[in-house]
């Protein structure tokens, strides 16, 4: 009786769950629109549909953190916020989510199983994906632009004085462009070339098959380039865009997955998310799929 | 008791069904280079990585300091005791992100050594080829393929 009385009593304490104005809502074909709609809106958008039984505490203060999270880190119904590059990187992100499995939550799609993306959910969304992808050479803005970032640097001019710091304290370090690479990517979603240096410590692990998980001290640095396509067919690497790096440590950074996170963009090395440490959420959201990997994306090549 | 067990074993049945059986993947080992006296990339830089979309193909180019050093002021003069490597892989997706293309098999490894002979500068070019980098015998193109290896630009790694 007493657990009855005190199971209604909580029934009185509850967060509160508004729908916000649309700001500007996600433009894509209709298809796409009604698997994303159905799979993702309850969090991801303005839009949130609460069944009965997702209101009934202590269940529906889960519910309302996840809506809270889920639109700070993407919001459907204010897509118009975004720019359009981050909009594509928002979607291609998502879609790889939903491969691994890591999205829609499983905890929510065990109870509201219509949400579930099926495999034939997924070929729509890939195809619809795949046909934003376009191949052609560099136009004239792109070459120059390329062209006069290389002779700054060719002349030293990019040299910095002083390490640029990200919020969460791990300074920009220029010797890894004397590490080894321990494998590169071609990502035609974003129209980047990568190659994904490996400090010492990392290459030794690779070699001695320790990276189960990586040994502390091991660091990556992951350099992307604008895609710089020739007339031949040949893609070269055009503008550095950032170097990102991941630290291992698993006490000094046991809170960010064992790893420090830090991104540099532009040859000035401006740390990614300025003074807001929460940039780091960024990196874990999309790493999180690779618990099982150590949180590392990157398969090394060994030679 | 005989109850016991068989409730037991099928709890057993339920944990090993819940639990995630994906095989973790851990090395690219398609794209793994063989161990060769034929080449070497310890001590080796990058200088740049380029990908054919046509032919599907990811490369490497690697240098030693000089390499690099005269790769940077364009290959106009060339030096002895430069090393380049350049290496071409065949590409596969990505199975950990759909919109990305990493290396597969090695298809070549094409090393460019240079050394002083007598007042000139003696250029030599090999090509090994495929899984078992065969020494490819058929030195015609080697000219054409040294000029296309010199003429990379550096990628920009400030």
């Amino acid at each position: 009786m007493i657990l009855f009385l005190g199971f209604v009593g909580i029934q009185f304490v509850r967060p509160d769950v508004p729908n916000p104005p649309v700001t500007g809502d996600l433009e894509v074909p209709a298809d796409v629109k009604a698997i994303v709609q159905r799979a993702c809106y309850d969090c991801h958008s303005n839009n949130t549909n609460l069944r009965w039984y997702d209101k009934i505490v202590p269940v529906y203060w889960g519910v309302a953190s996840h809506i809270k999270d889920g639109r700070a880190d993407l919001n459907f119904s204010e897509w118009n916020k975004l720019a359009p590059a981050d909009q594509k990187a928002k979607l291609w992100e998502s879609i790889n989510q939903i491969i691994s499995g890591a999205m829609p939550l499983p905890s929510y799609t065990a109870v509201h199983t219509e949400a579930k993306v099926s495999p034939a959910d997924l070929g729509v969304l890939k195809n619809y994906l795949a046909s934003m992808v376009h191949n052609k050479p560099a136009d004239t803005a792109a070459i120059n632009a390329a062209d006069k970032q290389y002779q700054h640097w060719e002349k030293n001019e990019t040299a910095i004085a002083k390490l640029p710091t990200a919020a969460n304290g791990i300074a920009y370090i220029p010797d890894y462009k004397n590490w080894q690479p321990i494998s590169t990517t071609e990502r035609f979603d974003n129209n980047t070339l990568r190659v994904i240096f490996g400090n010492d410590i990392a290459v030794k692990a690779i070699k001695e098959n320790n990276i189960h998980p990586w040994p502390n001290g091991a660091i990556f640095a992951k350099v992307a380039w604008a895609q710089l396509q020739d007339k031949d067919g040949t893609t070269h690497t055009g503008e550095f865009k950032q170097v990102e790096y991941m630290i291992k440590d698993d006490k000094k950074y046991a809170s960010t997955y064992g790893w420090g996170w830090a991104r540099f963009k532009t040859p000035k090395m401006v740390p990614y998310g300025g003074a807001n440490v929460l940039f780091t959420n960024e990196c874990m959201n999309c790493h999180k799929p690779m618990a099982a990997e150590d949180f590392v994306f990157t398969l090394p090549i060994k030679h | 008791m005989k109850a016991f067990y068989s409730l037991l074993a099928a709890c057993a049945l339920m944990l090993a069904a819940c639990s995630d059986n994906k095989p973790v993947e851990l090395y690219n080992t398609k794209a793994a280079l063989p161990s060769s006296p034929k080449y070497n990339l310890d001590g080796l830089k990058v200088i740049t990585s380029f990908v054919n979309k046509t032919k599907g193909t990811a490369s490497t180019l690697y240098g030693n300091d000089l390499a690099l050093k005269a790769a940077i002021e364009g290959n106009k003069i060339i030096a002895a005791k430069e090393v380049f490597t350049l290496v071409t892989w065949k590409q596969q997706d990505d199975d950990h992100w759909f919109g990305a293309k990493i290396p597969s098999d090695v298809e070549s490894v094409e090393v460019i050594k240079t050394a002083s002979s007598g007042n000139n500068v003696a250029v030599n070019y090999e090509q090994l080829e495929g899984r078992n980098l065969d020494l490819k015998t058929d030195t015609s193109g080697q000219a054409e393929r040294i000029k296309y290896i010199l003429g990379q630009k550096p990628s920009v790694l400030p």
